[in-house]
């Protein structure tokens, strides 16, 4: 029996355009990091890349949407996490500003 | 025959697989638990010390982090050809994938390496600081991680050299790939914590 019966079997495009589109997001992230430090807007739109990049190699390399639903939680709740922290911090600290 | 088909478990439905086995699963939620109260302390620290981490960044190599995402997102994306590969019967082609795989992710301690020499030069050392403490338990920790996963391929391609993953049974290299992966996600949201963020 072949539990990998209904997966991809040869090297699919989509891995090619998640590597690019790693690539594209992490020099996004730099570049916005180095262009706009002092923004306001700066911890939203990095928590937006973080969870995007996570959610490409989730999706692309992990293959999520087949697996198990614990896997597909657990990985959802982590790839989360850091965006959802950040944006945290960020409104407390403007809060207490 | 009858008797047979009875004793054959069912075929996973196809949204409940199991990448690689649940073993490496077990590992992983330890692996996010662990950078997950890590990050809880990068927070904390973040909040109660922002100048700290609002100037620390400045003073890394963007250069090694950006260098060390590089080689991250492209031996995850040679490891998942290698996986891709087998399943379609190309034994060969999912061999040299998986050198290609364990050749980029040897780059990373190498430029980790060169990092950390780069830092002791310019006076970032763990007691510059708390943002460079917190820097250096979570950067440190993961590349204790990567070093699980590189040990891992050496495995895993000594395995598939031997013969032992076929495109029907491979859960051993699906495994490491798994892994490998997730530490991936771990650094993705390391480097802008560190090197864009601060």
């Amino acid at each position: 029996m072949d539990k990998n019966a209904a997966l991809p079997r040869r090297p699919q495009p989509n891995l090619a355009w998640a590597w690019c589109a790693l690539v594209g997001l992490s020099a996004l992230g730099a570049l916005l990091g180095a262009a706009f430090h002092e923004a306001g807007w700066l911890p939203a739109a990095v928590a937006l890349v973080v969870w995007l990049k996570g959610t490409v190699v989730a999706r692309a390399f992990l293959e999520e949407r087949q697996a198990h639903p614990f896997i597909r939680w657990v990985l959802r709740l982590f790839i989360a996490f850091v965006p959802l922290a950040l944006l945290l911090v960020a409104v407390l600290g403007r809060s207490a500003g | 025959m009858s008797g047979l088909a009875i004793a054959m478990p069912p075929p996973p439905a196809a949204d409940r697989r199991i990448p690689g086995n649940h073993g490496i699963w077990v590992g992983i939620t330890c692996e996010f638990v662990e950078f997950a109260l890590l990050f809880s302390v990068y927070f904390i620290a973040r909040a109660h010390y922002p100048e700290a981490f609002a100037a620390g960044g400045a003073r890394l190599s963007s250069l090694a982090g950006g260098a060390i995402t590089l080689l991250m997102i492209t031996s995850s994306l040679f490891i998942a050809c290698a996986v891709v590969s087998l399943r379609a019967g190309r034994r060969r082609r999912s061999i040299l994938w998986l050198g290609a795989g364990l050749l980029a992710a040897l780059g990373y301690p190498l430029v980790k390496y060169l990092e950390f020499g780069w830092n002791l030069e310019h006076g970032v050392t763990g007691g510059a600081g708390i943002f460079f403490t917190v820097y250096y338990y979570l950067t440190l920790t993961h590349l204790v991680h990567a070093f699980w996963g590189i040990l891992g391929m050496l495995w895993a391609l000594g395995r598939h050299l031997a013969g032992a993953y076929t495109p029907e049974r491979h859960d051993g290299l699906e495994a490491l790939a798994s892994y490998w992966h997730a530490t991936d996600i771990v650094w993705l949201a390391i480097f802008p914590l560190l090197y864009v963020m601060a």
